[in-house]
């Protein structure tokens, strides 16, 4: 293929719309044909997403720039770009769709057309985000991509969809809107008329300025990821979303979050980010033991998976919290980690969901005798998701241990309380789940993986072992992109010092903003 | 004497009166129960006035004529080609809605159409009396639409609450009139800003009185609280095309000669009178919203949320006059389009004398009507204002004009107000999409030209939100020949 290399991330946004118009025009009754077309989309999309780690050189610049004037009189601009921080997770986006479609192959019977639909324009809102570099058009996909989403939640859900569709929109939404007011903010201040976000990078503002600019985007990211305490929309959200929905949450919806830090918050507000680490590090710190300790106790295997990603992702925050070059590589590593894992442990709840329709753990005992298959994935993702060693979970959580102990060796001693933990909750699920007898008769009969089962599985499971095992394939791209965002900051903050007593005239004023807001939520 | 014969700039408003006249005679000679001439030639009449104001646009500049009273400036050139097209796509729903409630009357387009004429007066005076008669002839023509609908009490109920407090706000407008002319001895806006440059301070009171009590006049007319208790009643009253119509067209009407009048005329005072609208922006903003919430009809639903997008409105009236011209002109666009969407689809559904009046009532319609329930929803996101929609680029730009003007305050009341009208928004939505369909469907078909208007509508709403930068040029040139 030689295709345009200038256009591919357009292309890369453009597949699945022209896909989604295309198919939202066929008539409803050709279900069969819209799924296949919803996976031929997906899968040239990814096809096509490759040809991005194959010509991506390993620097710390943009590539695959591209520059259109769009609302001249404001300088907004269609500005689109990948370094290391994003490329991979773009990759994890056009990888995942075509499994999330073919993953609910059999599950999803109403409206096959409008699922369809929903998945691809989803699929172009997050590839969007990912590559935005104008704050406008950041800010465009961000918020957009929140339709979709809703309407997965909201249409195939279960039972309680319609209260935690309209939980989700609202309560991202009601974060994202600040961080709207602090675009405009810092439009102002900035004074280069512009929204670009390379440009606006090069002029910081005001120090004092940046701590208000900062939280507002800060509560709309922790709001994402979750981090801890904004975190109570997630596990409703997950429970009740139809498999393809909780995948696609968990595994690239949560990173825009961190993302979200590492390409806005972090670089535009560095005096800001600087002083406020703390409060991120603490606070993440808390979402690691508290996720860990909430899923300890789920009745409900989809909520323990739920929870327990508010605890992976605390470990993401802590690690772009400490900023250090082997922390961020860690955080953005961790967060391909998780999409992958916790990706896989949703599909296979969701399969036996399919079987038995419930999740409560109690219901269930014995499978390893029933579903071998099932059994040794199940094994093998819950041990990527503890961190065991060789496979993927274990480097990012790793990198981001070592790379905060110049941080807070305190904050890294507590949480590596939470790998403890989650050796805990997973086994014990694990050993509830799938050991002893197979004491309920309706467990008796249950099937193992089916051939389309296993093969959304695989690639899944394979990325398990090859991240896990070959880590450098993928660290080696993020890190130069890391470590220029942590000398950017650096160079930022140590030419005009913040000083400690700064430091601490932050600190209240984090408190009074995020304070209320928590008990406004209640 | 050229000045007095220059007649250019009321060619528009003079094509589509005397259309309206037309209307009326051709109505007496066609059997009674039809209107289909009417909607014809009000057509006609209504595109020919467009072409007429988009010739006035590419021709060379136009100064004030007739003394000094009309002006076909940016602004106004801009206002009457949004309230024309508002007209045109009016008009196209209104056959089909009009039979299904047995008031195929002429003179519903005729009224219409004197009605317009209103609007395009209003949006092009110069001048505070000429102001006030446009003013007049666009309420007037309105309050009659209101009650067109003679079967049902609520239509008359709302013909009579909006005459009454159309009536007061036009007293209040006229008080106001009377002390800036006595403050500054002059009711053309040109003179009356001269004037008050150099006004003396035992006079400041005065003036200033009288801004507030041409503020109050003009709140009536956008819905702005604390004088907007007629909207929720007059707007589920009315003929539903009456109140797409209304809730389009008044709106960008009077924010268009308020925008003349305060920016303008009364600009040397704006210090003294933004504190006062920046109060009245948040407090509509919040009562417009909250009170939305607790709505189960639709059209109630609609114009609590008018309210609550005056508000939105006035947030960018107190940012420097360039900005605020520009970004509520381009509103102005974004709101006429969803709003004659949303309002347009409840009318195209309206089958012998009903139409959807609760969420309830349109539970499945996404099943049924999917291209209908798409529309809906796009022109609820559009309200809520989230991209890729016009709604979206419109805020984006109010309240970017406000704080670029430094009321950060007004755009965070404005964005987490948005957050409250997410939810009733949604309600929308959730029945349409998530609900099972309750019984039979109901509901009419969608006549051809109605699914052209919608089609204008969710054009407009997609187009502008994607690539908003043409109608920004223009609304920045008519922001700069005020100035």
């Amino acid at each position: 293929m030689n295709l345009p290399i200038t256009q591919l991330l357009t292309l890369l946004i453009l597949l699945p719309i022209a896909g989604a118009l295309v198919i939202a025009l066929t008539r409803r009754e050709s279900q069969s044909l819209q799924k296949l077309a919803g996976l031929g989309v997906s899968l040239a999309t990814f096809v096509l997403s490759t040809r991005l780690v194959s010509l991506f050189r390993d620097t710390a610049g943009m590539q695959f720039e591209e520059r259109y004037a769009w609302i001249p009189a404001w300088g907004i601009s269609y500005h689109v770009g990948i370094d290391g921080l994003s490329l991979w997770l773009v990759i994890l986006t056009t990888f995942l769709t075509p499994l999330c479609l073919l993953g609910s192959w059999s599950q999803i019977e109403s409206r096959v057309r409008e699922f369809v639909v929903f998945m691809l324009l989803l699929e172009a809102g997050m590839i969007g985000v990912f590559v935005a570099l104008d704050l406008f058009l950041f800010y465009v996909f961000w918020e957009a991509m929140l339709i979709p989403m809703y309407f997965l939640i909201g249409i195939w859900g279960h039972e309680r969809r319609i209260y935690a569709a309209v939980k989700f929109f609202l309560y991202t939404f009601a974060g994202s809107v600040l961080m709207l007011v602090a675009f405009l903010v810092l439009y102002k201040a900035s004074g280069i008329r512009s929204f670009d976000i390379p440009a606006l990078v090069a002029a910081p503002v005001d120090p004092a300025l940046q701590t208000w600019l900062f939280l507002a985007c800060a509560l709309a990211f922790a709001i994402k990821v979750p981090m801890w305490p904004f975190h109570t929309w997630l596990p409703d959200a997950h429970v009740e979303a139809p498999t393809a929905g909780s995948v696609i949450l968990a595994a690239v919806l949560l990173k825009m979050g961190g993302y979200g830090f590492l390409r806005l918050a972090i670089p535009l507000f560095p005096d800001a980010a600087v002083r406020l680490a703390p409060l991120v590090g603490v606070l993440a710190v808390i979402g690691i033991v508290y996720g860990a300790l909430v899923s300890l106790v789920q009745p409900d295997l989809k909520k323990l998976v739920a929870y327990s990603s508010v605890s992976h992702l605390g470990f993401v925050m802590l690690g772009i919290a400490a900023l250090t070059t082997t922390s961020v590589t860690g955080a953005v590593y961790q967060m391909l980690n998780h999409g992958v894992s916790t990706g896989a442990l949703f599909f296979l709840v969701g399969m036996l969901y399919d079987r038995r329709h419930t999740r409560l753990i109690s219901e269930f005992g014995g499978l390893r005798a029933a579903m071998p298959w099932y059994f040794v994935v199940f094994l093998l993702i819950s041990l990527s998701s503890i961190a065991m060693p060789g496979t993927n979970g274990f480097v990012g959580e790793f990198l981001i241990l070592i790379g905060a102990w110049a941080f807070s060796p305190s904050l890294v001693a507590v949480a590596t309380l939470g790998v403890i933990l989650a050796a805990a909750y997973m086994l014990w699920m694990v050993k509830r789940v799938f050991y002893g007898g197979l004491s309920n008769p309706k467990n008796q009969g249950l099937s193992d993986l089916s051939a389309r089962e296993a093969t959304v599985l695989l690639p899944l499971v394979a990325l398990t072992i090859v991240m896990g095992v070959l880590s450098p394939i993928f660290t080696r791209r993020i890190e130069p992109a890391a470590d220029a965002l942590v000398r950017q900051v650096r160079a930022r903050t140590e030419a005009a010092p913040a000083g400690v007593a700064a430091l601490e005239a932050a600190v209240p004023v984090a408190r009074e903003a995020v304070v209320p807001a928590t008990e406004a939520r209640r | 004497m050229n000045d007095v014969l220059d007649l250019r700039p009321i060619v528009p408003a003079a094509i589509v009166a005397l259309t309206g006249v037309v209307a009326l005679l051709a109505q007496a000679f066609t059997p009674k129960g039809q209107s289909a001439p009417s909607s014809a030639l009000s057509l006609a009449g209504l595109l020919g006035a467009l072409f007429s104001v988009y010739l006035l646009g590419s021709g060379p500049a136009q100064g004030a004529v007739l003394a000094g009273a009309v002006a076909a400036d940016g602004l106004s050139l801009f206002l009457q080609a949004l309230i024309l097209a508002v007209a045109i796509v009016t008009v196209l729903l209104s056959p089909g809605y009009l039979r299904a409630n047995g008031m195929e009357r002429g003179e519903y387009y005729a009224l219409l159409l004197f009605s317009v004429v209103g609007m395009l007066g209003l949006v092009s005076s110069l001048e505070l009396v000429s102001m006030f008669v446009a003013l007049e002839i666009m309420s007037v023509a309105l309050y009659g639409m209101a009650g067109l609908d003679r079967s049902r009490g609520e239509s008359q109920e709302s013909a009579l609450k909006y005459f009454v407090t159309g009536a007061f706000a036009s007293a209040f407008f006229l008080y106001g009139v009377a002390l800036v002319y006595g403050v500054s001895g002059s009711t053309s806006l040109d003179r009356v800003a001269r004037a008050l440059s150099v006004l003396s301070p035992q006079a400041l009171p005065l003036a200033i009185l009288g801004a507030a009590f041409l503020l109050v006049g003009f709140g009536f007319k956008i819905a702005s609280v604390p004088f907007h208790m007629w909207t929720p009643d007059v707007y589920e009253g009315a003929p539903t095309t009456v109140t797409a119509f209304m809730s389009a067209g008044v709106k960008a009407a009077a924010f268009g000669a308020l925008l003349r009048v305060f920016d303008y005329g009364l600009g040397d005072l704006a210090r003294h009178w933004q504190p006062l609208v920046a109060v009245l922006a948040i407090v509509t903003m919040l009562l417009g919203n909250l009170a939305a919430l607790a709505q189960t009809s639709l059209k109630r639903l609609l114009a609590y949320s008018s309210i609550a997008h005056a508000g939105y409105l006035m947030t960018a009236l107190v940012a420097a006059p360039g900005l605020a011209v520009e970004a509520i002109l381009f509103y102005l666009v974004a709101y006429a389009a969803v709003n004659l969407g949303a309002f347009g689809v409840i009318a195209a559904l309206s089958r012998d004398g009903r139409e959807p009046v609760t969420a309830a009532d349109l539970a499945g319609l996404a099943d049924r009507r999917p291209a209908l329930a798409a529309a809906l929803t796009l022109f609820l996101v559009s309200l809520t204002g989230i991209p890729v929609t016009a709604g979206f680029v419109g805020k984006f730009y109010l309240f970017n004009a406000a704080v670029a003007s430094g009321w950060v305050v007004l755009a965070l009341v404005g964005v987490l107000t948005s957050v409250v009208s997410a939810y009733y928004y949604l309600r929308v939505v959730v029945a349409m999409y998530m609900e099972p369909p309750l019984g039979e469907d109901r509901w009419a078909r969608v006549p051809p030209a109605a699914v052209l208007a919608l089609s204008l509508s969710a054009g407009v709403t997609l187009l502008f939100g994607l690539w908003p930068a043409p109608v920004l040029t223009l609304a920045r040139l008519a922001g700069r020949s005020l100035l």
